[in-house]
C-alpha cells in the first residue's frame, strides 16, 4: 500500500457552508428555461401520436393554420428535408442503428411520437392549433412487450432494421463451466418495472437564430452542454462553431436530460426557418409519455453456490427494453456493459457467464436514469438474500463470506476494473452494529408471535464515482479526465471555469469551497461559471455519473494552484521577494511570517491587466486537466426496515440507515441530500413507481394520478454515517449522486422479502396487492 | 374575449385585460413577470404552482386568473423585504432544505400557510402538510429540518 497523501484541505472544505444558489432559489429568482423570455418569441407545441403503432397516411393542417395566433405548422416530411437524418453515431458490431428524423416520418412507433410542430403566438394559441391538426392513421399491430419483440410474426419497427431484437452479445470471464459443474443453484428471473425520471422541471429549450450572422443560440435545459452542441450542429447541418448551447438553472435532471432530444432538432430547425425565437417546453403529459423511461430489463440470474455460502459464479441473461427511437449519442448498449462490468459489485465472484439482448419497441426512449446499471445492485443484492435463504445462513453471514477485504485490495474484478480501497465489508459491520442486528432479530421474532410482519433487508453496493483509470476502458466507453479553467480578474477576484452542468448538486457551491480554499480567499471572491459552451471547456459528459466531487475539484483545484503560482511569481517580483516565501491569505499576497509585507490581490491584477512588462505573463490564467486517480469507488451498505399490514399489504418503513464510504465531504450537507434524494428515488422504484404500458401499447401512467411519486409521507428519516477513508490523492472527494438509487430498491425489496418469511420477490413496485399475493404464496407453502 | 381582473398581488394593485380561460400561474408568470411560481404538473398533484389567495394555500395551476379577482394574492417574491430574507426563507438556507429549486417556491407558500396556522408543528405534521407537495432531488428531510427551524424561529407570526 502506497504512501496516502494528505487530502486537500483548505478552510472551506468539510464545511455545509451556504449554498450559493440558494440567493436566487429561495426567493423565486431562478431563471429556469420557462422562465426564458425573448422579444418576438413564439411558441411551440407538438402534436403527438395516440398510436403505439401506425402508419401516417396524411397530416391536415388547414383547420389548425386558421386558429388565430397560429402562425407555422411543420410536418416530419418537411423537416426531414432541411435536416440530416439520426442515427447513433458509434458503429457496434451487430448493433442495428436505425435511421430516424426528428419529427415522424411515414410511421409513428409509440404513444407520444412527436408527428407535427404547431407555432404560436402564445402557448394556448398552439395548443389550440396542435387540436386542430387532423392525422389520419393506419394502425399497425403494435410491438409493446419484449415477447413482442422477439416474435417474428410481429412487425419490424424501422424499415432499415431487419429484426425488433437490435443487439446481443454473449461473453464470460473466468471458468464459469467449471464453477456451475456439479454445484447447488440459486436462480431467479427478475422484471424490474419501467420508470421514468420524473424531474420537476419538465425538458424544454428556447431556439434563437440570428440569420445575419448565422447563428443558432439554444438556452436548453440539459446536462451535456457540449455533447448537445455538436449533435444539433451534425443534425441541423451548421458547423459547431455557428451553434451556442447556455444552460439555465434546471428543476432536475437525473439522467433525462443528457441525450438529444428529437424535438429539440425540431425547436431549433424551425426557428431558423421562421426567423424568430422559438419556446418549447414539455407538459407532465408529455414528459411522463415521450421523454425518456428507464429500467425495464429482465434479468434472469443463476449463482452456482457451496455449500457455506461461498458464490463460484453467475449466469447472466439480461434483456433490456430500448423503446422505439434511439436516444442520441449513447447507444443503448452501454448501460448493459456497465451492468456487465459492475455485477460482481464488492463481491469476490470467481466467474460470470453473461449474455445481452436489446429490443426495440413500441415505447419512449430508453434513457439513462440515476445509476442506469443500477439492475446489477438489485439482481445481486436479493439473490444473495436468496441463497441466505435456501441455506440457512443468516444475510449477513452470506455477505461477510463474499466481500472483498481491504487485505485483497487491490484486486481485478472479473470485469476488468481495479477494486481499491473499497470499505464494503466495514460497511456492513458498521451498518449492522447500528441497527443492532441482534436485537432486531429478537424483536423479529417476538412480533411474528404478535402476528405483526417485521422485516429487514441489506443492500451492499459499490459505484464508479468516478471510477479507477481502467473502469472507463472496461466498460467500452474511453472517456476519462476533466478540464478546468482559473483566472483572476482584473479586480483581484477569482473565476473558475468548470465543464459541470449543475442541476440541484450544488456545485457554484463547492467548486468554490475548493478554490476559495487553495487560493486563499473569502468565498464570495470566487465565482464559478458554467453551462456556456462559448465559455467553458469540452466535455462529453457535463454533469453525470457521479464524478463531479473527485474531477471537477480535482479540474478546479489544479487550475487554482496553477493560476496561484502566476500570483506568486508576479506579486514576488514586485515585492522583490521569491515567490517560495510569499502565501496568500484573505485574498492578500503576504510574506510567509512577515505580514508587513504584502499586496492586495487586486493589486497584482492590476499590475497584470494594465501593466503587462515584457516577458511577464499578461493574463493570470490557467487550465488544467485532472484525470481519475485510484481508487475512485464510493459505496456502502444500506439497511431498511419495514412494518408490511398483513391486512392491507401496506409496507411502512420505521427505519433506515446508510453507512456510505465518499471519501472526503467538500460540504457534508450537500452530500447527505444527494444520498437523500436518491434513497427517496429507490423507495419509489421499489414500492410506488410504474410506467407502465398495457398490451397494445398505451401508456398508462402519464399523470401524477396514475404514476405515484413518493412524498413527504413515505419517505422515512435517512440515518446516515460516513467512514470517510482515506484517498490515493489529495483530491480526497469521491462521487455519490447515484449510489441512494442504486442501493436503496435491494435493501426494501430485501426487507419486505424477509417480512414475508423469505418471499420471491421478482416484480416490482411492491404494491399493497402484490404484497398480499406474495403473502399468500408464502402462507401456502 | 377577455375578462377584467383586478387583484393585489405581494402587496400591490393589478389589474389586466385577459383570456377568460388563463390560468393565475401564468398570469402571475407571464403578465406580472412573477416567474418564481413553477408550473409542473398542471393537474392539482405536485404543489409546485402554490400561492396563497387571500392567506390560503391554492394551486394557481387550477385557477383561473379571473377567479382570483379581488382576492389578496401572495407569491414567493413576496416573502423577502427590502434585500432581506423572510425567517421561513433563511431556516431554508440554513437547514440546506433544497437543491434544483424548482419545487421550492411552492414548498415555501405550503410552509408559510402551516406556520400561520400552527406556530410550532411537530414533524408528523410537518409532513402531513406538506404532503402534497412533491420534490424530487431531496427525500423531503432536509425541508422538513428547514419547516421545523423556522418554526423554532418564530416565522410564523408577523409578516403577511
Amino acid at each position: 500500500m502506497s504512501v496516502v497523501p494528505a487530502p486537500a484541505a483548505g478552510r472551506f472544505v468539510g464545511q455545509s457552508v451556504h449554498r450559493v444558489e440558494d440567493e436566487r432559489i429561495l426567493t423565486g429568482r431562478g431563471r429556469y428555461v420557462n422562465d426564458i423570455v425573448l422579444p418576438r418569441m413564439a411558441h411551440a407545441v407538438f402534436v403527438r401520436s395516440t398510436l403505439a403503432h401506425a402508419r401516417i397516411r396524411s397530416i391536415d393542417t388547414e383547420r389548425a393554420l386558421a386558429v388565430p395566433g397560429v402562425v407555422a405548422v411543420i410536418t416530419g416530411e418537411e423537416l426531414a428535408a432541411t435536416t440530416a437524418p439520426m442515427q447513433i453515431a458509434a458503429p457496434l458490431p451487430n448493433y442495428l442503428r436505425p435511421v430516424f428524423h426528428p419529427l415522424a416520418v411515414g410511421k409513428v412507433l409509440h404513444v407520444g411520437d412527436p408527428v407535427a410542430l404547431v407555432v404560436a403566438e402564445s402557448r394556448y394559441a398552439a395548443e389550440d392549433g396542435r387540436d386542430a391538426v387532423e392525422v389520419d392513421y393506419e394502425p399497425l399491430e403494435p410491438v409493446a412487450s419484449i415477447e413482442h419483440a422477439r416474435d417474428a410474426a410481429r412487425p419490424l419497427l424501422f424499415e432499415d432494421v431487419d429484426s425488433n431484437v437490435i443487439y446481443t452479445e454473449a461473453m464470460q470471464f473466468g471458468d464459469p463451466d467449471a464453477a456451475f459443474a456439479g454445484a447447488r443453484v440459486v436462480r431467479e428471473t427478475f422484471r424490474p418495472q419501467r420508470v421514468t425520471q420524473v424531474p420537476m422541471e419538465g425538458r424544454g429549450g428556447v431556439a434563437d437564430y440570428d440569420p445575419g450572422t448565422g447563428q443558432l443560440t439554444y438556452h436548453a435545459a440539459n446536462q451535456a452542454p457540449h455533447s448537445l452542441r455538436m449533435n444539433l450542429a451534425g443534425v441541423l447541418q451548421l458547423p459547431a462553431d455557428k451553434v451556442r448551447v447556455l444552460i439555465p438553472d434546471i428543476g432536475g435532471a437525473f439522467g433525462q436530460k443528457a441525450g438529444l432530444f428529437r424535438e429539440d432538432v425540431a425547436v431549433c430547425a424551425a426557428a431558423k426557418q421562421l426567423g424568430r425565437p422559438l419556446k418549447w417546453v414539455d407538459d407532465r403529459v408529455e414528459n411522463m409519455t415521450s421523454s425518456t423511461h428507464a429500467r425495464e430489463e429482465v434479468v434472469e440470474a443463476a449463482a452456482a453456490v457451496a455449500d457455506d455460502g461461498t458464490i463460484l459464479g453467475l449466469d447472466v441473461t439480461m434483456t433490456l427494453d430500448q423503446g422505439a427511437y434511439p436516444l442520441l449519442p449513447f447507444p443503448s448498449p452501454l448501460f448493459a456493459w456497465i451492468v456487465r462490468t459492475m455485477i460482481a459489485g464488492p463481491y469476490r465472484i470467481g466467474s460470470l457467464r453473461w449474455s445481452l439482448s436489446v429490443v426495440t419497441t413500441n415505447k419512449a426512449s430508453y434513457g439513462a436514469y440515476r445509476g442506469p446499471w443500477a439492475v446489477e445492485s438489485l439482481v445481486r443484492e436479493v439473490l444473495v438474500d436468496r441463497i441466505a435463504r435456501e441455506l440457512s445462513i443468516d444475510p449477513a453471514e452470506v455477505r461477510r463470506r463474499n466481500l472483498v477485504t481491504a487485505d485483497e485490495q487491490p484486486r481485478k474484478m472479473l470485469s476488468g476494473p481495479t477494486l481499491e480501497g473499497v470499505t464494503s465489508r466495514e460497511s456492513l459491520e458498521r451498518a449492522l452494529e447500528l441497527v443492532d442486528y441482534e436485537g432486531f432479530r429478537a424483536e423479529q421474532a417476538r412480533a411474528r408471535e404478535q402476528g405483526r410482519l417485521l422485516g429487514l433487508g441489506i443492500s451492499t453496493y459499490i459505484e464508479p464515482a468516478p471510477g479507477p483509470p481502467d473502469y472507463w476502458s472496461s466498460i467500452g466507453f474511453p472517456i476519462s479526465g476533466e478540464r478546468a479553467w482559473a483566472k483572476l480578474e482584473p479586480d483581484g477576484r477569482l473565476t473558475v471555469i468548470t465543464t459541470q452542468a449543475p442541476h440541484g448538486q450544488g456545485h457554484e457551491t463547492t467548486i468554490a469551497q475548493i478554490a476559495a480554499g487553495e487560493f486563499g480567499v473569502p468565498l464570495d471572491h470566487v465565482r464559478v461559471v458554467y453551462g456556456d459552451t462559448s465559455v467553458v471547456p469540452f466535455s462529453m459528459l457535463g454533469t453525470g455519473g457521479s464524478r463531479a466531487a473527485t474531477m471537477a475539484s480535482g479540474a478546479a483545484l489544479h487550475a487554482t494552484r496553477a493560476v496561484k503560482q502566476k500570483v506568486l511569481r508576479l506579486a514576488g517580483g514586485m515585492l522583490e521577494i521569491a515567490p517560495d516565501d510569499l502565501e496568500i491569505v484573505d485574498a492578500r499576497v503576504t510574506a510567509k511570517g512577515a505580514p508587513a509585507k504584502s499586496l492586495a490581490l487586486a493589486e497584482v491584477a492590476a499590475a497584470a491587466y494594465f501593466a503587462p512588462q515584457p516577458g511577464e505573463e499578461p493574463d493570470l490564467r490557467s487550465s488544467a486537466f485532472f484525470t481519475e486517480p485510484r481508487g475512485g469507488w464510493s459505496g456502502g451498505t444500506h439497511v431498511c426496515l419495514v412494518e408490511v399490514d398483513a391486512e392491507t399489504g401496506l409496507v411502512r418503513i420505521p427505519r433506515y440507515l446508510v453507512v456510505e464510504d465518499c471519501g472526503a465531504l467538500i460540504n457534508p450537507a450537500i452530500v447527505d441530500g444527494q444520498i437523500r434524494g436518491g434513497v427517496a428515488q429507490g423507495i419509489g422504484l421499489a414500492l410506488l413507481e410504474n410506467a407502465l404500458y398495457d398490451e397494445d401499447g398505451n401508456f398508462l401512467a402519464s399523470t401524477f394520478m396514475d404514476y405515484l411519486v413518493p412524498s413527504a409521507m413515505e419517505i422515512p428519516p435517512i440515518e446516515i454515517e460516513h467512514l470517510e477513508s482515506a484517498a490515493f490523492d489529495e483530491v480526497a472527494f469521491r462521487g455519490v449522486g447515484e449510489g441512494g438509487a442504486i442501493a436503496a430498491p435491494p435493501a426494501v425489496v430485501n426487507a419486505v422479502a424477509d417480512a414475508l418469511g423469505g418471499a420471491a420477490v421478482t416484480q416490482l413496485p411492491l404494491t399493497p396487492e402484490r404484497v398480499l399475493e406474495l403473502l399468500d404464496a408464502t402462507r401456502a407453502a | 374575449m377577455s375578462v377584467e381582473v383586478r387583484l393585489t398581488v405581494n402587496g400591490a394593485e393589478r389589474s389586466a385585460a385577459v383570456d377568460p380561460r388563463r390560468t393565475l400561474a401564468d398570469f402571475l408568470r407571464e403578465d406580472l413577470g412573477l416567474t418564481g411560481t413553477h408550473v409542473s404538473c398542471e393537474h392539482g398533484v405536485c404543489g409546485s404552482c402554490t400561492v396563497l389567495v387571500d392567506g390560503a394555500s391554492a394551486r394557481s395551476c387550477l385557477m383561473l386568473a379571473a377567479q382570483a379577482s379581488g382576492c389578496e394574492v401572495t407569491t414567493i417574491e413576496g416573502l423577502a423585504r427590502n434585500g432581506a430574507l423572510h425567517p421561513l426563507q433563511e431556516a431554508f438556507r440554513d437547514a440546506h432544505a433544497f437543491q434544483c429549486g424548482f419545487c421550492t417556491p411552492g414548498f415555501a407558500m405550503t410552509a408559510l400557510e402551516l406556520l400561520r396556522e400552527v406556530p410550532r408543528p411537530s414533524e408528523a405534521e410537518v409532513r402531513e402538510a406538506i404532503g402534497g407537495n412533491l420534490c424530487r432531488c431531496t427525500g423531503y428531510e432536509s425541508i422538513v429540518r428547514g419547516i421545523l427551524l423556522a418554526a423554532e424561529r418564530g416565522a410564523g407570526g408577523g409578516g403577511s
